[in-house]
């Protein structure tokens, strides 16, 4: 213990620089310690996000007892270092090297569009140079502009490398390294060609540091003036800043200071926002459908039939025929105002959000082991991780830039093992790859379990302090040795074994999760296995350690905490608790409907049952597109076409939209105040940066007009002001404020009061509900396993490139220019089978529909095929299979029986 | 089978490239023929690649050179027989004698090998050799008997400096990784052997692996480490074979593995095979290359002792460091320490090459200086060229001149010198090297293996680099070397690593040492080493003092146009027969042909094209008007007349002023009448006289305000230097030494010379050999030999004698390689019968008994001096005495100026003068020829005499171009090469019996056949570009 005391003490030393006695903290280099001083020194290859490298050699400094000229970049400071910045032989070997690069650097710095922003005019500015130095030679190499997103300029590029290095340690991609040597040293995307045929993924994080104009992205325009904001893609929660000029976002940065992204990025954050945001197809005015077309209609013209048809067929059916579908990429506040629409003004429990697709049964499976069904630590935690066992989780395309850190993990040292039956990103680089059959983590996570025990390498002091169930899940998990699993989830015994030992001895070790293990009907119950991990090995409670489901949408985990879910209050506050009941009856003026709490709980995967057996007629669809990212959405679309009156309140025209009797515009993130929720429980706050186009509103504020017009009034002057209300009724959100949020950068719940810091790590000494719960879970294959008809079996998930439905990210050229269209992954062996050819369109059929994809061979398990769901002229989801897990409703997306036609 | 005798066959790399593998399997059979209870071994590398395939037969030593299988059966023979095999053994280059055992070869005679010691003497794939050796016992004693600390005080004790160039200790090294904290650390075996010409890494890995293994297990239980890697090049396939062997058998044995020695420590290596950047060998870029990155250098601090391989306190040692490490442990860091000098323990170890005889590997203690190294044991220059330069270090070292030679080899003096020790590479270069190219071609190889990571080393050697090129194609400016200096110094001290740091170390040396070879290069386009390409359209033209265009000229010859030959001749020159007689033909040293075989007979094709011309040339040479101007020229030896004439031609009235009786200077009085009679002289100097210039002899000018005050507008001196130097030796002035000049001048204007019977002539240059042989004539006179003289006569010395004639003797202090004279007219000198007595030296001269006393002292060859020749040193008691008639003192000359001209002269009494212009201090006054340069040859004074008249003509108001076009350049067509060797065609010369009765032409010259024939021999370099 005493060693780690040590190690944490920040030990101060003392040196002096040009003559001035400087403090600062050990382990700091001399030119961190410059910095800090106010000292300047110039530089074109130092970043302080990255690791020291030394190759611009301008940084040089003289130090007392030292031969040569050492740079502060990679300086270790010392104790009573003497260190001067500035002497004749100094300043005469900079300009000197500064002369050399300016002679290999072309261009006209007038018209870079660096200019102004260049690192190397800085730096000639400062050294003085009096002439521009000869060109060494003809700097007329080709400009790179094959990418969609920026222009490689290499008769521009110093050679700092920054970009390189970024590529390597921050993005962890590598698409980008130095090739040849001496004079014809240069900067090459691998393989050497164009950068566009480069495994480049398109972070822009090299775009965004490159000191000099070699790297810019393309039609870039400097902003006027930054907001910030919060990456409206995936449950990450970038923190970003907007440029804005006019009534334009004109650039996207990532937020250094946000523990959350540090500054970085993915393609879809960076490039994909305001093309996105400014799209020509932008629903502008509200739209009604007569005689299946849509009318352009004035807002109060669309509001006022809202709410009439809505209080109609409350009238006519009772407030149970209505739904609202809240959104899992609209602020908290609406989403707040949404479900308090659903539940006291329509008088319905059947409200719901995209949760139930995705990580319902991380709520549920998560809320049963320890009590809370949230991301137990921290994004920023996943670096510091001796051990990462990473489930069902393509983290690089579906969560990038967590997928980034999980890369800058390993880089530093981190072990991984990655079970995936994809051989995805993050497995070539992982310690081990297990690559399991779909549907069989309960196996694996029950070997793992097995294994760890029979070794001794599981904490008994742990267990036997904080945890219950242990020999109900040692009775259960006993049968489930490695060569068992083996059988089952196709990966060896043996790499189950050192998986189990690396994960046990991990210190500390942490899992993080993802849809592979929730979308399958044994979702919940997988979640408790994998839970089950941590229990045994006391992974949990700590930083760095955990059970981390990593959720999908933006704000996925904001309408969760609102309550945008049948089974629970806002704030996961319950029906079952009178007190609970009453402080909501209480602050809505209303009694809440007696449904609730009434099981089956009408989920939104089960409303198109419902709608169908005539028990649900007019429903509300927030900012989701249902008919393209639902199982099996050939019910979903007929069930929505059966609808008495479906109201659809979207961005663009969706596949759902189109199916609705009115369409009501809304305003996006970027043109609202709000707040939304990540994956990580950070609450951050989205600020109106740009007028919403046409007439389009925000979306509380729809809700406000629709829940007046029907005659419970919501008269909020502001977003704020809603979330004031929700805050004091919700104890998790209870000490957060606009005012915290804006101090900080954003705050984690819990946070019961405006003193809390909020909370980083879960389950500290105590787990939420007390005692950590084991579960002795029994493997249940999922519900269509592949047979002679159906040979394969079929698993879904995201790209890097386009977010579900798409809708905003299809609206991006380069990024529909990257992925254009449904495809396929199938291994070798099996597309030998099949005689198909990589890049040839064939046909997926399932017991539910089919669909075209383009093929592509990859490294997959055998008999496994995976596609995306992004297309709507292609959509996966006709042929995903509903069906459902029985606690939480979540459909088996991830696993169905197809079989693979050639097209042609 | 183990036998007393054994056979051991060099398996390296370079044995096995010239065939060793296939003289195994012969020598196997013929062994096996014969039944001979003999034991053929494979062994790794000798050293002496340079004369693979080499065979060794144990227990005698004897020593077989380049040994092809048709050998094996004479071998196996002489094997039975206990004899060596004369033919194959080596020879000794200077008297071909052959030395039959490698204890005697100076090769390994002045070697001391430690690290080497087993390297060809034992099988490298068998354990078992190295183990009877006392092989792994020092590891057994470090890991069973010795703490870790004990070992790294021990080895710093010993004074061990890491050998892969910068020389840091290695028992302080060790010690700092040990003590760095982390319970992980590791060892690194740096075998990169990226330097050009310095494979000494891979020869021991190939010849001696065990003792790196065995070196590495030691410093890895030093340390704490367990787990190595020895970063070698895929490209070296032999000793990653041979490596990954022994490795197996070490591990066999438990010298690697678990528990070694039960010791409880565990270790083993890994072998890395690394691309092949010569960037890696830099240790942060090894690093990085093992770790799977780009090989790029990284700024140290931190060093890989504190965070290395993966972070981990990493210990990086080269090859030779580990191998000595076993021999410390098992000798004692005393007795190591004894080795060396005081900063600089141990054995040195280079891989010798370049233009030296011995090229190959060498071990020395620290300390021995360049010189032995280059002379004793690499046995000195080839083809008698001399020495200029030595690179140590690679192609990242400084370049020392001959004068450093005395330089003793260890870290720190050869970096005091701005050369380093680098790796050990020491490329040893002649006169044939041109500095400023050996600096680009460094360069270029820095430029290119730049890892490009910091922009000094990147962008600042290709500036430097086109720095040189524009010199080395003529384009460069004086400028340019203040801007090179100024590059390769921020290059120095603003590089990243090593590479970058010492990449400027060829340029900032050949500048320091080599400066003048720059100037030329920029100011005259001249490469006196006749190497760059953008310079030298060829060789032989371009040596010449005054760029005779000779390719031209005997292409003609070759078509057997000897008059238009004669033509392009005159285009330069106004003597071409004189020339084509007595030209020293600096040429034909540099003329390629003799790469193939001999070099062109250069003069003898200018003679026979003289002896053959028509005139016609005087048809196109050029009159201009008269300009009005008088130039007076104060001398008429070939600078004055060659001025004179060309100044003539541009129209100017040009009077030369002769003290002698006839004009011609040296040329009528140095040169004796049997190599250029006077008539062909006097048909030249008619030809200038009939240019319009006037020569007023026995007129000797004292006063240059006279010459002026008579109206002349410029005055040349072409004075000569025709004064002797004294010998300085006592008794000089009492026995009455005559002057070699003046005793040549004598001879020719007809007086008598009192020479008595013996002769010694002392000194070495061609004066000398003109002397003894005018002294052999004079004294022959009496005894003209018979006629039949001539059959089998020609060990000539034998012949003199035996004709009662006298006796001539040349004393030289040198060597025969080192002596200035042309060694055709040595040759002549010795068939004529005048003897040589090299390393010789006179000390002291008295009267005795009518005759002279000469005491004399025997010389050796010792410590290089400044003109980067071996200084002789007498050798003590070696006095003797010779008993002479007559001595002639023919040591240099020096010229002797009036004291009336009033002008600067340099203490060796020469005239100074502007470089370019040759204009003295005083406007208007000009001098060239030997009264500037000193003693030098009559093309030299030719050349002067042109630069002069151009001079002059432009200080006149003209444009000072004297070229002329006396046959149109385009007339020559090149033939057809002939395949194949092809030696000189001899020139026929004066049966010896005919010579020694007088001063008849002794160069008979050629045929038009035999000139037509020789000259077709010619390789028409410049037309290479065509």
């Amino acid at each position: 213990m005493n060693s780690v005391a040590t190690l944490e003490r920040v030990e101060t030393i003392a040196l002096t620089i040009d003559g001035v006695k400087i403090k600062t903290k050990a382990g700091q280099t001399v030119l961190q310690a410059c910095r800090e001083a106010g000292i300047y020194l110039p530089t074109l290859c130092y970043d302080p996000d990255l690791e020291p490298y030394g190759g611009c050699r301008l940084c040089i400094v003289e130090v007392a007892g030292m031969r040569g000229l050492p740079t502060a970049c990679t300086l270790p400071a010392q104790e009573g270092m003497v260190v001067r910045t500035e002497s004749e032989q100094i300043n005469s070997v900079r300009r000197a090297t500064l002369e050399l690069i300016l002679a290999d650097h072309g261009g006209d710095c007038l018209t870079c569009r660096k200019n102004g922003h260049c690192q190397l005019q800085e730096v000639s500015g400062y050294l003085g140079v009096e002439c521009r130095p000869a060109l060494l030679r003809e700097q007329t190499r080709p400009i790179d502009r094959s990418t969609p997103f920026f222009d490689f300029d290499i008769n521009k590029c110093i050679l700092c490398g920054i970009c390189v290095r970024a590529c390597a340690e921050l993005q962890g991609a590598h698409a980008i390294d130095f090739a040849w040597r001496g004079i014809e040293t240069r900067v090459t995307p691998a393989g050497g060609g164009l950068w566009i045929n480069s495994n480049c993924e398109y972070c822009g994080e090299c775009v965004s540091r490159c000191p000099t104009g070699a790297l810019v992205p393309k039609n870039s325009q400097r902003a006027s003036r930054y907001v910030k904001s919060v990456c409206p893609y995936c449950g990450v929660g970038c923190t970003i800043y907007l440029g804005i000029r006019g009534d334009r976002i004109v650039s996207v940065e990532g937020d250094k200071e946000s523990p959350v992204n540090n500054g970085h990025l993915c393609v879809k954050g960076r490039f994909g926002i305001i093309e996105a945001v400014h799209s020509p197809n932008r629903l502008k005015k509200p739209l009604i459908k007569k005689d299946g077309e849509f009318v352009e209609a004035s807002w109060d013209e669309a509001l006022d039939l809202v709410a009439q048809k809505f209080r109609e067929l409350k009238e006519r059916y009772g407030g149970e025929a209505l739904g609202v579908i809240a959104s899992a990429r609209v602020a908290n506040e609406a989403n707040y105002l949404a479900q308090k629409l659903a539940r006291a003004v329509f008088g319905t429990n059947k409200v719901d959000c995209c949760a139930r697709i995705c990580h319902a049964p991380s709520v549920h499976g998560l809320l049963r082991s320890f009590g809370s069904g949230a991301m137990t630590n921290s994004i920023s935690e996943i670096e510091h991780a001796d051990c990462i066992l990473l489930i069902g989780s393509n983290t690089t395309e579906a969560h990038p830039t967590i997928g980034s850190r999980i890369r800058r993990a390993v880089r530093k040292g981190a072990k991984l093992i990655v079970a995936d039956p994809r051989e995805i990103e993050l497995a070539k680089i992982a310690d081990i790859h297990l690559p399991l059959r779909p549907g069989t983590d309960i196996t694996l996570a029950n070997a793992l379990a097995h294994h760890i025990i029979v070794s001794g390498l599981h904490n008994e002091k742990f267990i036997q302090e904080r945890t219950e169930g242990f020999e109900e899940f040692w009775a259960v998990v006993q049968k489930y040795t490695p060569e068992y699993a083996e059988n089952i989830t196709g990966v060896p015994a043996e790499k189950i074994k050192q998986a189990a030992e690396m994960y046990a001895r991990g210190r500390p070790g942490m899992i993080v999760y993802c849809l592979g293990v929730t979308e399958h009907r044994t979702g919940v119950i997988s979640v408790q296995a994998i839970a089950n991990l941590a229990l045994i090995t006391g992974h949990i409670g700590q930083p760095s350690t955990g059970v981390n489901p990593l959720r999908g949408q933006n704000n996925v985990q904001g309408a969760c905490d609102m309550g945008a879910l049948p089974e629970f209050l806002p704030g996961y506050q319950r029906w079952d608790n009178p007190e609970h009941v009453k402080k909501f009856e209480e602050a809505w003026g209303v009694k809440l409907p007696k449904t609730l709490g009434y099981y089956p709980l009408i989920f939104c995967s089960r409303m198109w049952d419902d709608i169908l057996k005539g028990n649900l007629h007019g429903l509300y669809i927030i900012g989701e597109d249902v008919a393209l990212t639902e199982a099996n959405i050939t019910k979903v679309r007929k069930a929505l076409q059966s609808l008495d009156f479906l109201v659809v309140q979207e961005l663009f025209m969706t596949p759902t939209a189109e199916l609705a009797h009115v369409v009501l515009p809304a305003a996006g993130f970027a043109e609202i105040d709000g707040t939304f929720t990540n994956s990580e429980r950070r609450v951050q706050r989205v600020r109106k940066a740009i007028e919403p186009p046409g007439e389009c509103k925000p979306d509380w504020q729809i809700v406000c007009e629709i829940s007046n017009r029907m005659g419970y009034p919501m008269n909020y002057q502001s977003a704020e002001e809603v979330f004031e209300e929700l805050r004091r009724l919700m104890p998790i959100y209870g000490g957060i404020t606009y005012k915290r949020l804006d101090e900080n950068i954003g705050l984690q719940w819990p946070c019961p009061d405006e003193q809390h810091p909020g909370t980083r790590f879960l389950h500290k000494d105590k787990f939420t509900r007390g005692l950590g719960k084991f579960a002795g879970i029994e493997q249940e294959p999922p519900e269509e396993v592949p047979d002679a008809e159906y040979p394969f079996l079929l698993t879904t998930g995201r790209v890097l490139q386009h977010y579900n439905c798409a809708s905003m990210t299809r609206q991006v050229s380069g990024l529909e220019k990257l992925v254009p269209e449904n495809f396929i992954e199938i291994s070798p062996k099996d597309a030998e089978k099949l005689g198909v050819k990589d890049g040839e369109l064939v046909r997926v059929v399932s017991r539910r529909g089919a669909v075209l994809a383009r093929a592509k061979v990859r490294q997959i398990a055998e008999g496994v095929v995976f596609m995306p769901f992004h297309h709507k002229e292609s959509p996966t989801n006709l042929i995903t299979n509903d069906a459902l897990d029985p606690i939480c409703g979540t459909a088996e997306v991830k696993a169905c029986a197809v079989r693979i036609e050639r097209a042609a | 089978m183990k036998t007393e005798q054994r056979l051991h066959l060099c398996q390296g790399t370079g044995c096995l490239s010239a065939g060793a593998d296939r003289l195994y399997k012969a020598l196997a059979h013929e062994l096996s023929k014969l039944d001979l209870p003999v034991e053929l071994k494979r062994t790794g590398c000798h050293g002496f690649c340079q004369r693979g395939p080499i065979v060794i037969c144990e227990p005698q030593g004897f020593f077989y050179c380049a040994i092809q299988p048709q050998d094996a059966g004479e071998i196996a023979e002489a094997l039975s027989q206990g004899r060596a095999v004369e033919r194959l053994c080596y020879r000794d280059p200077q008297t071909g004698r052959p030395i039959p055992t490698y204890h005697e070869i100076p090769f390994y005679k002045g070697q001391s090998r430690i690290v080497l010691r087993n390297c060809g003497h034992i099988d490298p794939e068998d354990i078992e050799d190295y183990l009877a050796v006392e092989g792994y016992q020092a590891a057994r004693r470090a890991l069973l008997e010795m703490t870790p600390e004990q070992i790294c005080a021990e080895v710093e004790r010993s004074g061990l400096r890491g050998r892969g160039g910068a020389g840091f200790p290695t028992g302080r090294k060790w010690q700092l990784c040990r003590q760095a904290p982390g319970s992980e650390k590791y060892l690194i075996c740096n075998a990169d052997g990226g330097t050009p010409g310095a494979f000494m890494a891979r020869s021991i890995l190939e010849a001696d692996p065990h003792a790196v293994i065995e070196g590495m297990l030691i410093a890895a239980y030093a340390i704490g480490a367990q787990q190595a890697f020895i970063y070698v090049r895929a490209e070296d396939s032999l000793a990653v074979k041979r490596l990954r062997i022994a490795m197996a058998q070490a591990r066999e044995r438990g010298f690697l593995g678990k528990n070694i020695f039960n010791s409880g420590f565990d270790f083993d290596i890994e072998i890395f095979e690394g691309a092949g950047a010569f960037v890696c060998g830099e240790e942060t870029a090894l690093i990085a290359s093992i770790e799977g990155r780009r090989g790029m250098p990284s700024p140290r601090p931190p060093y890989p002792v504190q965070s290395g391989l993966w972070g981990r306190p990493t210990n990086v040692n080269n090859v030779k460091t580990y191998a000595s490490v076993p021999h410390i442990i098992r000798n004692g860091a005393d007795w190591y320490s004894q080795i060396g000098t005081k900063q600089s323990k141990g054995t040195a170890i280079f891989s010798l090459t370049g233009k030296v005889n011995n090229c190959g590997l060498v071990e020395v203690p620290m300390g021995t200086t360049l010189a032995e190294i280059i002379y004793e044991i690499g046995g000195g220059i080839p083809g008698g060229k001399a020495l200029k330069a030595v690179q140590t270090g690679g192609p990242t070292g400084g370049c020392l001149p001959a004068s450093l030679l005395n330089t003793p080899v260890d870290f720190d003096s050869l970096t005091a010198l701005g050369a380093i020790m680098g790796s050990g590479g020491m490329v040893v270069m002649d006169e044939d090297t041109c500095m400023v190219d050996i600096a680009r071609y460094s360069l270029d190889f820095t430029q290119k293996e730049s890892c490009g990571k910091c922009a000094p080393c990147r962008l600042g050697t290709k500036q430097m680099l086109n720095i040189l090129e524009a010199i080395t194609q003529g384009r460069g400016r004086m400028e340019d070397l203040d801007r090179l200096e100024r590059l390769a110094k921020s290059v120095q001290a603003g590089s990243l690593c090593g590479l970058g740091q010492t990449a400027p170390n060829p340029v900032l040396t050949t500048l320091r040492y080599f400066r003048e070879e720059y100037e030329e290069h920029i100011k005259y386009k001249h490469c006196r080493a006749a190497v760059c390409k953008g310079l030298v359209k060829a060789p032989c033209s371009h040596t010449c003092p005054a760029e005779i265009d000779v390719p031209r000229y005997v292409r003609l010859i070759a078509a057997g146009r000897f008059a238009d030959a004669h033509a392009v001749i005159s285009e330069k020159i106004p003597f071409p027969s004189v020339c084509g007689l007595v030209c020293f033909h600096p040429c034909e040293a540099r003329c390629r042909r003799a790469l193939v075989d001999d070099a062109i007979a250069i003069r003898a094709l200018k003679r026979a094209a003289a002896e053959r011309d028509n005139g016609r040339w005087k048809l196109y040479v050029k009159r201009r008007p008269p300009t009005g101007k008088r130039v007076a020229v104060v001398g008429s030896g070939p600078a004055g007349l060659t001025a004179a004439y060309y100044l003539a031609r541009k129209g100017h009235a040009v009077t030369v002023f002769e003290a002698f009786e006839k004009p011609g200077g040296m040329m009528r009085y140095g040169i004796p009448e049997y190599r250029l009679p006077h008539e062909i002289l006097d048909a030249e100097i008619s030809e200038i006289e009939a240019a319009g210039v006037e020569i007023h002899t026995k007129t000797k000018i004292e006063s240059l305000d006279q010459l002026f005050a008579q109206g002349f507008d410029a005055i040349f001196l072409a004075l000569g230097a025709h004064r002797g130097v004294k010998l300085g030796i006592p008794g000089e002035d009492e026995v009455g030494v005559l002057d070699c000049i003046d005793f040549l001048r004598r001879v020719k204007l007809g007086y008598h010379v009192e020479l008595g019977e013996r002769v010694a002539v002392i000194g070495g240059g061609n004066a000398a050999i003109d002397a003894a042989r005018t002294a052999l004539r004079l004294g022959a006179k009496a005894t003209v030999p018979a006629a039949d003289a001539d059959q089998e006569v020609l060990d000539a010395s034998r012949m003199a004698r035996r004709l009662g004639a006298k006796e001539v003797r040349i004393i030289y202090r040198r060597s025969s390689t080192e002596m200035p004279a042309s060694p055709e007219e040595v040759h002549e000198a010795l068939t004529e019968g005048v003897q040589i007595e090299f390393l010789t030296a006179p000390i002291k001269m008295t009267k005795e008994n009518g005759s002279i006393r000469l005491d004399c002292v025997r010389m050796r060859l010792g410590p290089v001096d400044a003109s980067g020749r071996r200084h002789p040193e007498p050798i003590p008691g070696s006095a003797f005495s010779i008993y002479v008639d007559r001595v002639i003192s023919a040591i240099g000359e020096a010229p002797e100026i009036p004291e009336g001209f009033g002008l600067r002269q340099t203490k060796w009494s020469t005239l100074v003068v502007d470089p370019d212009t040759l204009m003295t201090e005083r406007p208007g006054v000009f001098a060239g020829g030997d009264v500037v340069t000193g003693p030098a040859s009559v093309i030299e004074a030719i050349a002067a005499g042109r630069r002069a008249a151009s001079s002059i003509d432009k200080y006149l108001g003209g444009d000072g171009d004297i070229s002329e076009v006396l046959i149109d350049p385009e007339e020559d067509a090149p033939f057809e090469l002939e395949e194949g060797e092809r030696p000189r065609v001899p020139i026929q010369t004066l049966r010896i019996g005919e010579r020694l009765g007088g001063f008849r032409q002794v160069e008979l010259g050629y045929t038009a056949e035999e000139a037509i024939s020789e000259a077709r021999r010619c390789l028409m370099c410049d037309l290479e570009e065509r």
